[in-house]
């Protein structure tokens, strides 16, 4: 049986145009390229220490 | 695909040829972001757009820069009615690859049309307020405001879930459906949807299965839906063997329940209308009855008074005419000239005289009667006032100077050029200690005869009252 108060709070206000470029500017880009890039540039560094 | 080192470009080996940087776990990134976005390109193919969201998604993980994963998401988010999302995804993918972008035509294609975008924008706005709606349980107002985000919207995903939840919520379970169903034609699917779905489907199922049963028993139906509205249409709907007499029958019934209307609806109204305007007839005839009489009784009141003048006028008419119709005062003039052409009867006709002037006020008869009054009286005038000087003179001899008073008045009244019967006059009211008029008729005396003895007689009477008086 569904509880509406339960399923009501899976329901979030939707971001407004105004509100767009605040959203690009906070959305996290990091890829699992950049973390291997990462990752293997301080392997380098370990391997030169 | 290029190294992440130098930015050469990379070939078939698992090392750059560039740089020599090892790249096979770099290239397996690359091929996992790309299988990705094979699978999300399939699921958008087949309106799986969650599944194509949630592919692409991990397709933009392993690698941010593929534009077509980007472009395609944002298009997926568009198609969900997520505008603002879409718009986010197509500027970022501008961001990185300015040139030969197909999310420039995308977010120029929102941004030309600026109504279009305050109208996305109002939606939005709508799809929040009804969720504070949800959230301070106005369910109804958050159900009106849905509906028209829909209107404006209608691949609003969200906003069909919403509505569907408010309508499970009031166990409107076929309106549920409906929106329900509608979200699975944009979005195959939904998690969401799906399970609210399954919900509605159980609430339904009993009907269903009654109705299935109802059917079979009788005769199947197409159904089909168009717009809102769920058509029912039945089939093999056999015409009864006796169609003819069931018309018949129909037409009476029809007949009968149309003359029923009329008697029970009709007639009553137009009894009231009749009723009405013979009530109205009534109240103005009894207006107009008010108005007669009220004059009838003016006027009556007009005719009493006149009646009394009448009457008084004729009462006064019948004193001046005698038993034969002639009037009585002229009767009587007449008969006082006769009297004295006749007998020459000087008394007799000072009394008919004395009897016309006591009855009738002689300056307002006509002008015959007048002179003839006045010439009868200036003929046995002078007589008359000897008659009475000499009966008035006894009396003030006798010392009775009311007798005198009396009969010098008369004589003085029917000749009054008489200065002995004036001067007597004045004595007897002297005598009678009356002054006053004693004074007055000496006043007389010497107005009317000046220089003569009788004046200075007066004169010297007079001065004596005034004396006495004053003392």
């Amino acid at each position: 049986m569904i509880n509406f108060e339960e399923e009501l709070k899976k329901f979030h206000p939707s971001l407004e145009v105004e509100d767009a470029e605040e959203a690009i500017y906070n959305q996290d880009l990091t890829d699992a390229a950049d973390l291997l890039v990462k990752m293997i540039k301080e392997s380098e560094k370990k391997e030169e220490k | 695909m290029f190294c992440y080192n130098c930015g050469c470009h990379l070939s078939e080996h698992d090392f750059c040829t560039s740089c020599g940087a090892d790249v096979s776990l770099y290239k397996k990134i690359m091929c996992m972001s790309n299988r990705f976005y094979n699978d999300g390109l399939e699921k958008a193919g087949v309106r799986d757009l969650t599944g194509a969201i949630n592919s692409l998604r991990q397709s933009l993980k392993f690698n941010k820069n593929n534009i077509e994963a980007r472009n395609l998401l944002g298009l997926v988010y568009f198609e969900t009615g997520e505008v603002v999302a879409a718009l986010s995804e197509w500027v970022i993918s501008k961001n990185m690859r300015p040139e030969k972008n197909i999310a420039d035509d995308y977010i120029n294609m929102l941004q030309s049309n600026a109504s279009r975008l305050d109208a996305i924008n109002q939606t939005i706005k709508k799809y929040n307020q009804a969720l504070v709606y949800c959230n301070q349980d106005s369910k109804d107002l958050a159900i009106i405001q849905l509906k028209k985000v829909l209107s404006l919207n209608p691949k609003f995903i969200r906003a069909h879930q919403l509505l569907a939840l408010l309508y499970m919520d009031s166990e409107q379970w076929d309106r549920a459906e409906r929106e329900l169903r509608k979200c699975v034609d944009i979005d195959r699917n939904n998690t969401l949807t799906l399970r609210y779905l399954k919900e509605v489907e159980m609430q339904l199922a009993p009907d269903e299965n009654s109705r299935q049963t109802g059917r079979r028993k009788k005769d199947d139906a197409v159904r089909y839906q168009s717009d809102n509205e769920i058509i029912i249409q039945p089939l093999n709907v056999k015409e009864q063997k006796s169609a003819g007499l069931s018309s018949l029958v129909n037409i009476a019934i029809g007949l009968v329940i149309g003359l029923a209307v009329m008697y029970f609806l009709v007639v009553p109204a137009a009894v009231s209308n009749a009723n009405n305007e013979a009530q109205k007839t009534i109240t103005d005839i009894g207006n107009q009855l008010d108005t007669k009489t009220s004059r009838i009784q003016e006027l009556e009141a007009q005719m009493a008074a006149l009646q009394t003048e009448n009457d008084t006028l004729n009462q006064e008419l019948q004193g001046y005419v005698g038993t034969d119709g002639t009037l009585q005062t002229i009767d009587s003039l007449l008969a006082a000239a006769t009297t004295y052409l006749e007998t020459q009867d000087v008394t007799q006709t000072a009394a008919n005289l004395e009897s016309i002037s006591s009855s009738v006020d002689v300056d307002s008869t006509s002008e015959a009667f007048q002179k003839l009054y006045k010439t009868l009286l200036g003929i046995i005038g002078p007589q008359l006032s000897a008659q009475y000087y000499e009966t008035g003179y006894n009396a003030y001899r006798s010392e009775d100077y009311a007798a005198a008073i009396e009969n010098l008045s008369k004589a003085v009244i029917y000749d009054e050029t008489n200065k002995d019967a004036w001067l007597s006059l004045g004595n007897s009211y002297r005598k009678s200690d009356d002054a006053k008029n004693a004074i007055t008729t000496y006043d007389k005396i010497i107005e009317l005869f000046p220089d003569t003895e009788t004046a200075r007689s007066a004169q010297r009477y007079r001065s004596q009252l005034a004396e006495n008086t004053a003392q």
